[in-house]
């Protein structure tokens, strides 16, 4: 009983961590039908950035928020570089590829290639139902439940986010109604950084990270994104929810080390699933 | 075909007080090819003005650049009021709900209430919160004028208007754009490949052909133009 | 005529090129060899991934996994007893099986699924490596591969795997190339190219895209099988996702599609990398500016050739070529008269493909 708790809060707080990266990548995809590729570096930046202020004597809160707002400036370079000008789908999702590997290259130049981390918000640990969870798994909890609410609210009820889904769903439409689709891709790209850095503010003091985490942050964010079809932002909190107790439950009953390779079989099969289910060129 | 009309004289009506839009010697060129040499109309105060001919004559090129997606080699565009456009193939969001579609009309300003547009079109308001994308084509095309009348324009240019619809949906929608015109004097461009419809619904029109306005006047003289009807009205009539 | 004269150059050079090729390895040092060869080995690869890329307008991010796989089959096979050659055969043949059976049900996918889908298959084969220790040596590998031995033939010095290695590029080269000027090569190239291929008929796109991947892997298991015998020893450590996204940029350095953009990029790219290894290598710098510096310069290539010549260096160059000869001073002062028109045009009717820019 006592690991099986310890395994779902664990899994629920890491699975809260990849539904913000989810929601990153649906934000973004939503409004600009890119998928970014680079969506695992802003978490990066975003734990890296913190370490790096923290180790320069700027207190908590203030750290964590400077570096969710340089990573939403991060996003929002890279959605220039990914979209600016006239530029087809598959070459944005190409460039956002190369902007992954130079994130690579900019995180092992600046943080070395030693794992980084950081103690998270200090306090002690509690006890439920005899596991002991470390006080940060609730500050994840609540961060991102916080986030989520304001996310779908944003996107579902207001008129600018509204607008911002017209921009997907219908890029000529939109300019016709005088929404100007490029300023919100790139608004879109900068939220999803943001989004991507507050994953990576929480993540990190629980698990150091290395400048290459990226893509396996990457790769897990993009597969709870596409249980929701890499549209919906509530069923990417889902998926997010669902791969991370997956993830621990592998790990703790079964082993460790096959837990990547379940997460990646069942992205497989997930991917599998959304293309049957979206008639061709719908996904594209 | 001859004009019954100089261009030189609609040139000069353009600074009378009483068009709402007009253009004046619109040339659009897509890469080598011309699609507009020269265009010249004008849409009056509360008029109602189709524009036919067939197939890649430049009817849409001639909207699009209306509404700023195409910019003009040469020739000016003069609007004295709003023009809202309903585009081709209806261009609806279909991933948003009907309320969401015609609410997003009202994105450069005015009231987002849709209310009224559902006392215009009554058939939508129980589709209010369905997807846009899962709606018969003639509802769409609804949404989409519905769209465009929530920028509580002065003039509407509706580019095909029948395409792909059954002939009773057409008429019914054309009906409800008359209302519209008679009750709000909203002016309205209908640009149109079934010319038997447009011309008559609406007072004057534009025949253009080859990127040219070959002929204009009034609708009620085209409809009985034989060269119009041999053209365009499969010589019925 | 001028065609012909064309023709005739370029025959030309295919023969000074082959010349170059055969004189190389005479004249090279043991490091630059051992350069020489991994362009080779990776034109090899970027062949077959460039008409992937070309044909079905689609990425794949899990070549290096193949390549692996190629590797891993060859030692394996080597190690066990088997004759070399036998497991030198071998290689393409396991990986391009594997590749059959892995494609059928994931080329359903597309665009951004199919690069994230490959991407996981790559992951998969590095989690899958450790866990069988006993067959792959784990995360520390296989070494004390036997050398190549091609009947009375051995094959041991740098000079014989540049030979080697150069025969397969030849014949992946041709193969390929007659694939691109096949009826049914140039028409899927062109559905790749033009913005309905969607609506392209779905049996036939699907049965070649399935022929393409098998045949991409297969390529990148023939030039895996010959690096494990090259090198003498694999580890995952050789695969990394890194690789696959050096292919990708190779392919869109040298441009989709074309034979001769394989090679092209391929070279361009190792050569930089070697350049860059060679100038970040000093006691005073830090041991891990060489990987800083290609990973930065690999992104800087990419986003740059992706944003100014999209169609690839040889494309770009190619073009270049035939507008220097087609192109009368007049028609090109008119082509840009109209570029503004021409760009609205682009704009007109937004698609799937294309996002549209505010006026």
């Amino acid at each position: 009983m006592t690991a099986f708790v310890e395994y779902l809060l664990t899994g629920v707080s890491r699975g809260l961590v990849f539904s913000l990266l989810a929601m990153g990548f649906v934000l973004i995809y939503r409004v600009t039908r890119v998928v970014n590729f680079a969506q695992g570096a802003f978490a990066i930046f975003g734990g890296f950035i913190t370490y790096s202020l923290l180790k320069a004597g700027i207190p908590h809160g203030v750290s964590e928020l400077l570096a969710i707002l340089a990573a939403g400036l991060i996003g929002l370079i890279f959605g220039i570089i990914a979209i600016g000008g006239d530029i087809p789908l598959l070459a944005s999702l190409v460039i956002t590829i190369g902007l992954s590997i130079f994130s690579e290259a900019i995180g092992m130049l600046i943080w070395g290639t030693t794992p980084i981390t950081y103690s998270g918000l200090a306090g002690h640990d509690f006890v439920i139902f005899g596991a002991f969870i470390q006080r940060q798994y609730l500050i994840v909890v609540i961060a991102s439940l916080v986030v989520f609410v304001a996310v779908l609210y944003g996107f579902g009820r207001t008129y600018f986010g509204k607008a911002m889904s017209a921009c997907a769903s219908n890029p000529y439409a939109a300019r016709l109604s005088g929404i100007n689709v490029k300023r919100m891709g790139l608004i879109a790209f900068t939220l999803g950084g943001a989004l991507g850095g507050l994953a990576g503010v929480l993540i990190t003091p629980l698990s150091p990270l290395t400048y290459n985490a990226d893509i396996s942050l990457g790769i897990t964010g993009f597969a709870a994104a596409i249980v929701g079809g890499l549209t919906s932002p509530g069923l990417a909190v889902l998926g997010g929810l669902v791969f991370g107790i997956a993830e621990q439950f592998v790990a703790g009953y079964w082993s460790p080390s096959n837990e990547t390779a379940v997460a990646l079989a069942l992205l497989i099969v997930l991917l599998l699933w959304q293309a049957k289910r979206v008639p061709a060129g719908g996904l594209e | 075909m001859k004009s019954t009309e100089s261009t030189v004289d609609s040139a000069n009506r353009l600074n009378s007080h009483d068009s709402v839009l007009a253009t004046i010697d619109l040339v659009v060129r897509y890469g080598v090819s011309v699609a507009l040499h020269g265009v010249s109309i004008h849409v009056g105060k509360g008029e109602m003005v189709a524009l036919i001919g067939p197939n890649g004559a430049g009817k849409s090129t001639l909207l699009n650049t209306l509404s700023g997606i195409i910019r003009p080699a040469s020739g000016r565009i003069v609007c004295n009021g709003k023009l809202a456009h309903v585009p081709e193939g209806r261009q609806i969001f279909p991933d948003l709900t009907v309320d969401d579609n015609i609410c997003l009309g009202a994105y450069r300003g005015g009231s987002r209430d849709p209310a009224p547009m559902y006392e215009l079109f009554p058939q939508l308001q129980r589709l209010q919160n369905r997807r846009a994308g899962g709606l018969s084509g003639g509802e769409q095309q609804m949404v989409a004028i519905c769209r465009a009348l929530m920028a509580n324009p002065d003039v509407i240019a509706v580019d095909e208007l029948s395409q792909g619809l059954a002939p009773l949906v057409v008429s019914d929608i054309a009906r409800h754009l008359v209302e519209l015109n008679k009750q709000n004097g909203t002016a309205v461009l209908l640009v149109e490949q079934n010319a038997q419809l447009a011309l008559n619904i609406t007072s004057r029109a534009y025949v253009i052909e080859n990127g040219h306005i070959g002929l204009e006047g009034r609708s009620s003289d085209l409809l009985r133009n034989p060269a119009v009807r041999a053209a365009y009205l499969g010589g019925v009539r | 005529m001028r065609i012909r004269a064309n023709r005739k150059i370029s025959s030309y050079a295919v023969i000074a090129a082959g010349m170059i090729t055969l004189a190389l390895p005479l004249t090279l040092s043991s490091t630059n060899t051992e350069i020489y060869v991994t362009v080779g080995l990776y034109t090899i690869v970027v062949a077959g991934l460039s008409l992937l890329m070309g044909f079905a307008g689609q990425v794949s991010l899990g070549q290096a996994a193949f390549y692996g796989i190629g590797s891993y089959t060859a030692a394996i096979m080597a190690l066990h007893g088997w004759s070399p050659l036998a497991a030198l055969i071998a290689a393409p043949i396991t990986t391009a099986f594997l590749a059959f059976l892995i494609g059928i049900p994931l080329l359903r996918l597309k665009g951004h699924a199919l690069a994230f889908g490959t991407l996981a298959v790559q992951l998969i084969f590095l989690a899958v490596i450790p866990e069988t220790a006993s067959l792959t040596g784990g995360s520390i590998g296989l070494s004390a591969i036997p050398s190549l031995r091609i009947g009375p033939l051995a094959i041991s010095s740098g000079r014989d795997y540049a030979y080697l290695v150069w025969i397969v590029v030849l014949v992946t080269l041709i193969i390929a190339r007659n694939i691109v000027h096949s009826r049914p090569g140039r028409g899927l190239r062109a559905m790749a190219a033009s913005v309905s291929g969607a609506s392209a008929t779905g049996v036939e796109v699907e049965r070649y895209k399935l022929k393409d991947f098998t045949l991409s892997a297969a390529f990148a298991g023939i030039a895996g099988g010959i690096y494990a015998f090259f090198i003498g020893y694999v580890s995952p450590d050789a695969f990394p996702v890194v690789l696959s996204i050096e292919f990708v940029i190779m392919v869109v350095v040298g441009g989709m599609g074309t034979v001769t953009g394989a090679l092209v990029g391929a070279a361009l790219i190792t050569v930089i990398s070697q350049v860059l290894t060679t100038l970040g290598t000093s006691p005073s710098l830090p041991p891990q500016l060489p990987t800083v510096l290609s990973l930065g310069v690999y992104a800087v290539i990419l986003v740059a050739i992706l944003r100014l010549l999209p169609s690839g260096l040889v494309g770009a160059f190619s073009s270049l070529w035939k507008k220097a000869q087609a192109a009368s001073p007049v028609s090109q002062f008119k082509a840009d008269e109209n570029v503004e028109a021409v760009s609205s045009v682009d704009k007109e009717e937004p698609n799937e493909f294309t996002l549209v820019d505010e006026v």
